[in-house]
């Protein structure tokens, strides 16, 4: 998007590789004035043009930039979508008359993009369909019915093959499409794909068929938003914006008993690029002061570019706030543990988590890591009679261990490189493999808790039996350390 | 910060820092008084300057209060004359370091037990927060619920996050003291990354939130931290509790170092983790306790009269 651009005066194309060698994906005016077409070969424009630019075209980084595109024009209607490889969409319903009428935005929209390098052309109606068609094939600025008729039948978003056989039948314009019958127009474009229906296409042009227009970031309805005189770049600035804007946020949220599960905070910068500092929380609060210890931090890392001369805060997901009372029954406050949860979520990424039980024998599954507040799932504990390690390794760490055949205690550990003299010793306790959980190559264990002379705890297990048929000899595992 | 009016100390009595250069009373029993009565006057000083005392009286504690206020302490007689009156500081930092590489898991386990008297300190109901470090979790592995609850800690009252860097890990933790909703927070620590500032800051934090902090370090240290009492912890063999020599009742030498307002010692204990009260027993055979090298006064004061000799 911002690479440089080659001159305006020289002829310039993107080019793609094709099915048969590399072919014109894009041109520039210059390019045109010498006859160049999209989707020409590009040997053949090299002979007709030898010192033509060109540059490979990157269809994923136009996505980008289209994406980024939609959200600047956020500027003039919440609801903007992308549509296709090369436009955007945006529900303007009751909005022209902020920026002087329809000509009047829209010239400012083609004056404010043609500054930062981007041609575009705009139009305006009361459908996509037609909207697309204006924009596309009429004089800029058209509107109404008529100029509507006018436009070939390419407008109407139909594909090559559909709107050549419209040619070959002498149907040229749209208008001349709108005097048909219905029925004769039915029965010959009853394609699959809506690019090959001629008549849903023409009706969706004229309004007869809704059609939706999803926008990219749906609109939140609570938002606190302050566009600012000068831009500012100190921290200190954008604190104080910050302070304000979330008092505001919250006092919107009290009221409608609404607590914001994820925010989002943009700032908008002076030379159009916009930074974008997500929070989110793992239960619905309107604590101004919590959610500002939320967004603070994130301010630090900001770049602030030339200044910011807007900033929006929106909730984007809201839930009901429950009224509650704490602090007189006990001395717990839930709501200080989930506060403490969200800041060290959003600052480290990483969340308080409680262990949780599960009915398994198998000691790697008999725990699972769950949210520290989801206290209404946890089963009563699962508890087991037999020994459990404090520190349990994730993968078990071989070891070398000697020990009577076929199932005699340990005498001797050698794990890390380091041989330990085992002195006591409790086991084996035997757990077999989940054979219903599908889990192929799985074998008995024999589980030993034992002590070396220095009183350091292991608790190691024999993966298999001695004895088995077609298996290899059991190996021995480190699988967990007592204290 | 509250200032209580109090004479210099120079004024009354012989200098504090040279008291052989001042006029001393010849009578020998008067000068050992004199001495005596600068240490406690100079003791007062120091704990006011240390806002552990409100009043000017030192608090004085009747028999009855003693034992209703809330103590944090080992419920043994042998370790509990050792630590201050008031117990273990409930709102304070504290260091637990292995003393050997193989030691860590004991460690561990000895700052569960240390915790789990914090969680049962009469009116508690907060949980409690284990913030490990990454690199840890890979060398001695993961926290394992089951055994935790074996140990004697509900589950229920025990969280656990994993940080990746030791900066991520002191943020949290200071979070987490000053947050107030937990009872003790525990935190892997390397000695490479506590400084005094850290630790400062941590124990500021404690006393903020009214929490407990215990800093579970991964090698032995010595080096200078603010907490109140440091610990160090190396495995004991267990007594076998049957003929069968199976492992019995996790058995530690602790070694009490540093302790304010406390004197340090070293004890070997038992956690009596299968029974359904979890608590500590001095090790039989060695339940005077071992003395701590350099300790002159509780040599002296243990030193238990030679009997007198009777002719007959």
């Amino acid at each position: 998007m911002r690479a440089p651009a080659p001159p305006q005066s020289l002829p310039f194309a993107l080019v793609e590789s094709g099915a048969k060698g590399l072919r014109l994906s894009a041109i520039n005016a210059a390019a045109r004035n010498f006859g160049l077409m999209r989707g020409q070969r590009l040997a053949d424009a090299r002979a007709a043009v030898p010192d033509l630019l060109t540059e490979q075209h990157e269809p994923e980084k136009d996505v980008t930039s289209l994406l980024g595109l939609c959200r600047w024009m956020e500027r003039y209607s919440p609801w903007v979508a992308p549509d296709g490889r090369d436009g955007i969409l945006l529900d303007v319903t009751g909005i022209p008359h902020l920026f002087g009428g329809e000509t009047a935005m829209q010239k400012d929209m083609q004056n404010k993009l043609m500054a930062y390098g981007f041609s575009c052309r705009p139009g305006l109606a009361e459908t996509i369909g037609a909207a697309w068609a204006l924009a596309r094939y009429a004089t800029p600025f058209s509107t109404g019915d008529e100029s509507l008729k006018a436009l070939p039948i390419e407008a109407l978003r139909i594909d090559t093959d559909a709107a050549r056989t419209l040619r070959r039948l002498g149907l040229k314009t749209i208008g001349s499409l709108l005097s048909l019958p219905r029925a004769s127009l039915a029965r010959r474009f009853r394609g699959e794909s809506i690019d090959e229906n001629v008549l849903l296409r023409l009706d969706e042009l004229q309004g007869h068929r809704h059609e939706a227009l999803n926008a990219v970031n749906p609109p939140s309805s609570f938002m606190a938003h302050r566009a600012l005189m000068e831009p500012v770049i100190t921290h200190e600035g954008l604190q104080t914006i910050l302070q304000s804007l979330t008092q505001n946020l919250c006092h919107d949220l009290e009221a409608k008993r609404q607590g914001a599960l994820r925010l989002i905070l943009k700032l908008f910068r002076s030379d159009g690029t916009r930074a974008q500092l997500p929070a989110g929380l793992s239960a619905p609060s309107n604590n101004a002061g919590h959610i500002l210890r939320l967004l603070t931090p994130k301010l630090d890392s900001l770049d602030a570019g030339f200044g910011i001369d807007a900033m929006t805060l929106e909730a984007r997901e809201t839930a009901p706030m429950p009224q509650q009372q704490y602090g007189f029954t006990d001395g717990v406050n839930p709501k200080n543990l989930t506060e403490l949860n969200d800041r060290v979520m959003n600052r480290q990424d990483q969340p308080l988590t409680r262990l949780q039980a599960v009915a398994s024998h198998v000691p790697e599954r008999a725990e699972m890591v769950a949210g520290f507040n989801e206290t209404s799932q946890i089963p009563p504990s699962y508890p087991t009679q037999n020994h459990r390690p404090l520190l349990i390794f994730e993968r078990p760490e071989p070891a070398s261990v000697i020990a009577a055949v076929p199932d005699g205690p340990p005498m001797r550990l050698t794990w890390r490189r380091v041989t330990r003299r085992i002195v006591k010793s409790r086991g084996p306790e035997r757990i077999a493999p989940e054979w219903w959980k599908l889990a192929s190559g799985e074998r008995p264990r024999d589980y030993y808790a034992i002590e070396d002379d220095q009183g350091r705890r292991y608790w190691l297990y024999r993966d298999g039996l001695y004895g088995e048929e077609n298996q290899t000899p059991p190996k021995w595992f480190v699988h967990g350390l007592s204290g | 910060m509250r200032h209580h009016p109090m004479p210099p100390p120079a004024a009354a009595g012989p200098g504090i820092f040279a008291p052989r250069l001042s006029p001393l009373p010849q009578d020998h029993l008067d000068e050992r008084q004199q001495a005596k009565h600068l240490v406690a006057r100079l003791r007062d000083h120091i704990s006011r300057i240390e806002g552990r005392i409100e009043k000017h009286q030192p608090p004085i504690y009747s028999r009855s209060e003693r034992r209703s206020a809330p103590r944090w302490c080992f419920g043994l007689e042998t370790i509990d004359r050792n630590l201050p009156e008031t117990g273990l500081a409930r709102a304070g930092l504290h260091d637990i370091a292995p003393l050997k590489y193989g030691d860590n898991a004991a460690a561990m386990a000895f700052a569960l037990a240390l915790a789990h008297g914090r969680l049962h300190v009469a009116g508690e109901k907060r949980p409690l927060l284990w913030c490990r470090i990454e690199t840890e979790v890979r060398e001695h592995g993961s926290l394992y619920g089951h055994g935790i609850e074996t140990l004697g800690l509900p589950r229920q009252r025990f969280l656990t996050v994993t940080l990746r860097k030791p900066i991520s890990l002191y943020w949290t933790l200071e979070e987490a003291l000053k947050s107030g909703c937990l009872a003790a927070v525990i935190g892997d620590a390397a000695p490479q990354h506590e400084t005094l500032t850290t630790t400062r800051r941590l124990s500021l934090a404690a006393a903020e939130g009214k929490s407990a902090g215990l800093l579970v370090f991964i090698q032995n240290y010595q080096g200078p931290t603010s907490s109140s009492s440091r610990w160090q912890v190396s495995t004991a063999p267990s007594q076998a509790s049957s003929p069968d020599k199976s492992p019995g009742n996790p058995s530690w030498q602790i070694t009490l170092s540093r302790i304010r307002s406390g004197k340090p010692g070293q004890w070997t204990v038992n956690w009596q983790k299968h029974h359904a009260t979890h608590h500590f027993t001095l090790a039989p055979g060695l339940s005077g306790g071992t003395l701590y090298p350099g300790t002159p006064e509780i040599a002296g004061s243990r030193t238990t009269p030679e009997p007198a000799l009777r002719a007959g």
